[in-house]
């Protein structure tokens, strides 16, 4: 009889639990009109008329300026949208891809920050995996926003290159960024007698007066790893100025990281490693490199435009500008700037609070709004009544007509490629980065890694 | 007469109660533990990325050809799978070590020992985080504490920048740190278990110091040890935390468990829009499993020798 009632009572704790923790209601949300219907699991329906709380779960990825900016434009669309509450959660960028995914699988997120669409399958190519953007779209992660009046705001080609697939839309995207480039010291070069450099023998000449009156020639967050073969992106492009060619060369054996050209561009790599960046980089992470560089006692910080607003923050007096890297001995090679478009926005396509989200990036794109936003974080804009209205601005504006995307938005691996497959990134393989001295063993390495995956194909 | 087994609970359904006890516990472990490792094992033969709504597709054996065959990508992936292996035999003989020698010190009656025990057992509860966080400061090739500190006799490193050797090796300094504590801790246990009339007995024999612990301590610590040996095998061969937190994507410095998390969630080439391989990640934490599964069962042998040895 006493095993009878324990029994019992065992069954009632495991029947409460399975209550609890079981469907918390096999809620369907829908939202309509600003208005949001909740179905509950007995099929009871509740709708919160417009106007009701909502919380706005944005993502965006770390980039100073940018969260600073984000932050106070959330506060002031907060205050013209009493009911909405926008909750942020900023990730580091190497994250966000991750990040992004697992949030959107889990539907615990709203509006997203999504780079522009890059990296596609092109016909060259064989046994390759689409890029995450193009997974989330076909898997209906993202929702199709062609017919928001918001994305009229932005230029045709920035929705049609970084924004759009199989003729539909689904991100605009906020800028582009040039990464190609390098701040340059105009200050330190004047005390030390040396012109801004126009070609590659000028800038090792330069460096080697800069070292020689006791100062550094480069700095580049090492620490992070990517800033140090972004930072050559510069070198890599004026090489190769056509990096869609430099691509599809890659695939179909007619351009080789170990040919006479792809040797040239890892000897130099090896120089801009060893005998440029200065000592200790490797321990200075990206977001503190440009407020090293602010020190004034550096020349040359090779990074991306992003940067110039933290450095104007970090010294509003130091008079600098941002030219291509001079990677060839041709002046006229050196004259484009490579680049990606950046952040963009996108709707989750489940969010509950469309509404609300329409609303945000409908605030975000007003052309007062968006422009201020470019002052903040340097990007070059993708409206077409918005202005760099910068010193940023003034530096680039001559070589915009030459801004080119860079091969980082077109590179997609073979499968099987060794991990030295990817020649762009060489610059961050030499010592002190990782365990390459020779210049030649790198690319035939790299040639081999490539070959290896091409041929397993 | 008939012989019946008589059951502790009763008989008829009485009997069923210790089985009905330990559901809800077996359910817990079946859905938590048993459920996504079966699942792995089932995604590793398909083209799963992990997005929702995405296409799964069973490609057969596609996924293991390609990690361990497939044109050099299976070169770097055997290499990861030794790196993982240098690396536990590493962490496991150097942290079982010094925190058996950290718990023979502290428990000794010395003044200052629970601060000593709290001091060592710290960097435990910590987090990886915060692991990783203190490290890399201490670790700042140009003007940092460590740094600092080799200057001073004229030498210099780049420590976790630096070359996949030496990043590599300060890994392993990072990881025994985060860990030594809980070995040591379980050593301190299993001491406080051991008579001490053994030890007076022995000291009346003549023994001391050295002769003490391999007569008395050491057989009487065999299920501390056993414990200690598996988890810090089983520990290290699975660690992936710290080399994701210090290191990130390197070529040269991945072990297998960060190889697993960088292919399924899409941070293998530094580029943001690379695709996530969750069939071809849970390939590759199958044949991490194996491989523990076998160094486990080889392990295990071991401990099982030693309690048959040293306990009877």
């Amino acid at each position: 009889m006493r095993n009878k009632r324990s029994l019992a009572a065992l069954f009632a704790v495991l029947a409460l639990l399975v209550a609890a923790c079981g469907d918390s209601g096999g809620t369907e949300t829908t939202a309509d009109g600003g208005a949001v219907t909740t179905t509950e699991a007995g099929g009871t329906e509740t709708t919160q008329p417009a106007g009701e709380p909502v919380t706005l779960r944005v993502l965006v990825h770390q980039n100073p300026p940018m969260v600073e900016f984000m932050e106070q434009f959330n506060a002031d669309f907060q205050a013209a949208n009493p009911n909405i509450t926008v909750d942020m959660s900023v990730v580091e960028a190497g994250d966000l891809a991750t990040v992004t995914q697992t949030r959107l699988t889990a539907s615990d997120v709203d509006v997203i920050d999504i780079f522009g669409f890059s990296n596609a399958a092109q016909s060259y190519m064989s046994d390759v995996d689409p890029p995450a953007w193009q997974t989330l779209i076909e898997a209906g992660l993202l929702m199709d926003i062609t017919d928001q009046p918001f994305v009229a705001n932005y230029d045709e080609a920035t929705i049609n290159d970084a924004g759009s697939y199989n003729g539909k839309v689904y991100s605009i995207n906020l800028g582009r960024v040039s990464y190609s480039g390098m701040f340059v010291n105009k200050d330190l070069l004047g005390t030390v007698g040396v012109e801004v450099p126009t070609t590659w023998t000028e800038l090792v000449a330069a460096c080697e007066a800069i070292k020689a009156a006791g100062n550094e020639c480069m700095t580049v967050g090492g620490a992070d790893g990517w800033p140090v073969f972004v930072g050559a992106y510069g070198l890599l492009g004026a090489n190769y100025p056509d990096q869609a060619a430099l691509t599809e060369g890659l695939w179909t054996g007619t351009i080789k990281w170990n040919d006479d050209k792809g040797l040239e561009l890892f000897e130099k790599y090896q120089i801009y490693t060893q005998d440029m960046l200065e000592q200790g980089v490797t321990g200075l992470a990206h977001d503190a490199a440009i407020a090293r560089y602010a020190a004034g006692d550096v020349a040359f910080a090779p990074t991306g435009v992003w940067q110039a607003p933290a450095l104007e923050a970090a010294a509003p007096a130091f008079d600098w500008t941002y030219v291509p890297f001079p990677g060839s001995d041709n002046a006229d090679d050196n004259q484009y700037l490579f680049g990606k478009y950046d952040q963009g926005w996108a709707i989750a396509a489940d969010t509950p609070n469309k509404d609300a989200a329409v609303a945000y990036l409908t605030a975000f794109s007003e052309p007062a709004n968006y422009q201020a936003f470019v002052n903040a974080v340097g990007f070059i804009p993708t409206q077409p009544t918005a202005t760099l209205d910068s010193k940023l601005g003034e530096a680039v504006a001559p070589y915009l007509a030459n801004y080119r995307v860079g091969f980082e938005q077109f590179w997609v691996a073979p499968k099987g490629v060794g991990q030295w497959a990817n020649g762009s990134q060489a610059a961050s393989w030499f010592a002190p980065f990782n365990e390459w001295t020779d210049a030649k063993a790198l690319a035939d390495q790299a040639q081999a890694d490539l070959q290896a995956g091409l041929d397993a194909g | 007469m008939a012989n019946r087994t008589r059951n502790l609970f009763g008989q008829g359904r009485a009997a069923w109660t210790p089985l009905v006890f330990l559901a809800p516990g077996v359910l817990l472990y079946l859905i938590i533990g048993v459920g996504p490792s079966l699942a792995t094992s089932v995604y590793s033969f398909t083209n799963a990325t992990g997005i929702r709504g995405a296409p799964v597709d069973w490609i057969g054996f596609d996924n293991y050809r390609e990690f361990l065959f497939r044109g050099l990508a299976s070169r770097d992936n055997l290499a990861a799978l030794q790196r993982t292996l240098v690396f536990s035999v590493l962490v496991t003989v150097i942290q079982f070590s010094l925190g058996l020698l950290l718990a023979v010190l502290l428990n000794q009656k010395l003044k200052g020992r629970t601060f000593f025990r709290t001091l060592f057992f710290m960097p435990v509860i910590l987090g990886v985080a915060i692991q990783g966080l203190m490290w890399k400061l201490f670790l700042l090739p140009r003007g940092g504490p460590m740094a600092s500190f080799l200057g001073l006799f004229g030498t210099e490193g780049e420590f976790l920048g630096g070359q996949p050797g030496e990043a590599f090796f300060w890994v392993i300094v990072v990881q025994i740190w985060a860990n030594v504590g809980i070995t040591m801790v379980i050593f301190l246990a299993g001491m406080q278990t051991i008579s001490a009339d053994l030890y007076e007995a022995a000291r009346i024999d003549g023994a001391s110091g050295w002769k003490l612990f391999r007569s008395i301590t050491w057989p009487q610590l065999t299920p501390a040890i056993n414990t200690n040996f598996l988890l810090n095998i089983v520990g290290s061969l699975q660690a992936w935390q710290l080399f994701l937190v210090l290191l990130g994507y390197r070529p040269g410095t991945q072990v297998l468990g960060y190889l697993v998390f960088a292919e399924g969630f899409g941070q293998t080439s530094g580029a943001v829009t690379a695709g996530f391989r969750q069939g071809y990640a849970a390939a590759a934490s199958i044949v991490l499993f194996l491989l523990v599964l076998v160094i486990g069962l080889g392990a295990n042998k071991v401990v099982a020798y030693r309690e048959e040895r040293y306990m009877g």
